[in-house]
């Protein structure tokens, strides 16, 4: 791009020389402008990955993550997980689990475990710096409290399909570090995901033979549903065990526990369905005065102040957020059958709604920070023009309100909206618990046309834990 | 005024340019004879070479002293011992660093030439038989069982447990780690000690 002084007046030959070099310096304003514009943000790096789980191929989907995490196989970990890779590995791990590749699964599950707590103890003021003068987007991704308790949760399926009691205690017991934190630290102590957790940490223990430690979790998991499948295993803890709580003694009643699998020659079966996808974030862009009166308690006296100022002027500045896209998935009726017959299965946990719930929380500040960025922007701009208007030569003022428009568009086109989340966890989860004679039995589970058909063994006295994600 | 303009253009190149230069550094294999310091970073909460060091030292270097070696001193290595899986009671996946702990301590028995040390892969076949097929995995509840058929006289275990830790920004593994003898014949523990050993993210 050239750009022509020519015609303005500049006569002076060290004028001219002086605004040669502010006009290559405005050049490279708009060079730079337009190596950073183009940048989609998180949903842009997740499309290929989501239209493909909605076609229904989610080895695809993988496809588009290995491009993305600039890896050859499903095998194998990006060389840098500690930026924003370790949600795309996140989302690899749940389809390998619905995929029913566990191992690969948790391979991936605990690298992003790993990745993400780190990132979260690693937040700092330059990432504050950056959200504040750039974008949400800038900073660190900061995991909500559901996803932190999701990935150890959904990490316990994958070892208890494998039958690898010692894995999944390994699990229930980073469980349990990460739901004392939510709540102690985040003083959220009534997270719906513990529902779903306690279920499966309580099953693990109860496996392991370690009552007391089962029917902790269990009362956990109680609180937040009732799991009818639950009560006459929870009551032949309750006979062996030390634990005792209201909830735990309100399941007992006067008709006799079935007898032990082993004497009725039984095993056992819980079968764990997800269906669906939570809502991800998307990119939302809207005029100032709109922003003003939707968020207009969220945003600070001051900034409102600026923004009514401009929006009064009749500017028509935009505001970039993110915000919550429509879940798909959540109103599914799956299905279950062993050996021809249907078994009903219980809601564990709706997922989508935590995503929600915790949306809600936080989306007012979200916009009243993108609009102090607004603010920002524009007052960097005017500065810059101020600087140039007094200035007799036309050329200078000329230049003065390129870079002003440059820095403001290029400060704009840098504020990315934070469309960062785990996009692949299912938007809920049922399960169930039958006892069936030791045996081979055929297993059919099925959601959101999704199915897995599976043949297991069951040993006389064992269990065998079987799952399906049906991430669409 | 045109100064003020030069001084604000680099400026606001300077704001644009920053975000988007990210450090572009290259990464290269080394190998610690070359470089002792790669084994000095603690990478993870987990636990490496360092830890598995120290803690097998002090809890050896305590064996080695106890009246049990002493006992099989006097024998002239005719007593017979198994060492068994430890058990991961922690909140990491450790497994793949205690089967490494293992074979430390049966490597140093081995060395030391006062017992006769079961192989590991004849213990692997009585697990199997004693567990079935279906579910070959090592049950510390059976460890006597395990003993008696392989015909020990001895069987050496040990157990991970850890204290984990959780703040806004911090992060911190506590690690105890137990070793033990015990007799086979009367399940009486005839040594046992303990190490510690701490990790953190901070």
């Amino acid at each position: 791009m050239t750009l022509r002084l020519a015609g303005l007046g500049l006569d002076h030959s060290r004028s001219r020389r002086r605004d040669a070099g502010l006009a290559a310096g405005c050049r490279a304003v708009v060079a730079a402008c337009a190596l950073l514009v183009g940048c989609g943000g998180h949903e842009a790096r997740t499309l290929k990955m989501r239209t493909a789980l909605d076609e229904g191929a989610p080895r695809a989907a993988i496809a588009a993550l290995n491009e993305e995490l600039d890896v050859k196989s499903d095998d194998e970990l990006p060389k840098d997980l500690e930026g924003d890779n370790a949600l795309l590995v996140l989302d690899r791990a749940s389809i390998q689990q619905s995929l029913a590749q566990f191992v690969a699964s948790s391979r991936d599950f605990e690298a992003a475990d790993k990745a993400i707590d780190m990132l979260d103890l690693a937040r700092n003021a330059s990432d504050s710096i950056g959200q504040y003068v750039f974008s949400d987007a800038a900073g660190r991704y900061k995991a909500p409290p559901y996803e932190k308790l999701l990935v150890n949760t959904l990490n316990m399926i994958n070892y208890l399909e494998r039958d690898d009691l010692n894995g999944a205690r390994i699990e229930a017991r980073r469980l349990a570090v990460m739901q004392r934190y939510v709540a102690e630290q985040l003083h959220e102590k009534d997270n719906a995901i513990l529902g779903l957790g306690g279920l499966l940490a309580g099953f693990t223990y109860e496996k392991s033979g370690e009552a007391d430690e089962a029917l902790r979790y269990y009362d956990e998991a109680l609180a937040f549903s009732g799991y009818r499948a639950l009560r006459d295993p929870v009551r032949a803890l309750a006979r062996v065990s030390s634990y005792k709580s209201p909830r735990i003694a309100s399941l007992d009643g006067p008709d006799p526990l079935p007898e032990p699998l082993e004497r009725s020659n039984e095993g056992e079966i819980v079968l764990v369905v997800g269906y669906g996808r939570v809502p991800h974030k998307v990119s939302n862009r809207v005029p100032i005065g709109l922003a003003l009166t939707l968020f207009a308690n969220d945003i600070e006296p001051s900034n409102a102040a600026a923004a009514n100022k401009l929006a009064a002027q009749g500017l028509v500045t935009w505001v970039n957020f993110p915000t919550l896209a429509r879940g798909q998935g959540a109103y599914e009726i799956p299905s279950c059958k062993v050996d021809g017959g249907y078994v009903q299965l219980e809601e564990a946990v709706d997922v989508s709604a935590q995503v929600r719930a915790e949306w809600r929380k936080i989306e007012g500040k979200i916009v009243a920070s993108a609009i102090s960025r607004m603010v920002v922007r524009l007052a960097a701009g005017v500065g810059i023009q101020a600087a140039t208007q007094d200035n007799k030569s036309t050329a200078v003022q000329v230049i003065g309100l390129l870079a002003s428009l440059g820095t403001q568009g290029a400060l704009a086109a840098l504020d990315t909206p934070d469309t960062r989340s785990w996009e692949t966890l299912p938007a809920r989860v049922a399960v169930t618990r039958v006892r069936v004679p030791a045996g081979r039995h055929q297993l059919r589970l099925e959601a959101r046309g999704v199915s897995r058909t599976q043949a297991i063994d069951v040993p006389k006295g064992g269990w065998k834990l079987v799952s399906l994600m049906a991430l669409r | 005024m045109n100064a003020r303009l030069g001084t604000i253009v680099p400026f606001a190149l300077l704001t644009l340019l920053s975000a988007s230069a990210v450090g572009c550094g290259h990464k290269e294999y080394v190998r610690d004879s070359h470089d002792p310091s790669i084994d000095n970073a603690a990478m993870s909460t987990g636990i490496d070479k360092d830890d598995i060091q120290r803690m097998l030292s002090e809890n050896l270097n305590n064996l080695r002293n106890a009246p049990i070696m002493d006992l099989w001193r006097s024998h002239k290595g005719a007593d017979t011992v198994a060492i068994f899986p430890f058990q991961n009671a922690t909140s990491e996946h450790i497994d793949s660093q205690l089967g490494a702990v293992l074979s430390e301590a049966e490597t140093w028995l081995v060395e030391s030439g006062v017992v006769t040390m079961i192989s590991r892969e004849r213990q692997n076949q009585m697990i199997a038989e004693v567990e079935g097929s279906q579910h070959p995995v090592f049950n510390p509840a059976h460890a006597a069982q395990y003993g008696r058929q392989l015909g020990a006289k001895y069987f050496i275990t040990g157990k991970v447990e850890a204290s984990d830790e959780r703040t806004d920004d911090a992060r911190r593994v506590q690690y105890f780690f137990f070793m033990q003898v015990i007799e086979v014949e009367t399940s009486a523990i005839r040594w046992q000690h303990k190490a510690y050993i701490t990790k953190a993210v901070r």
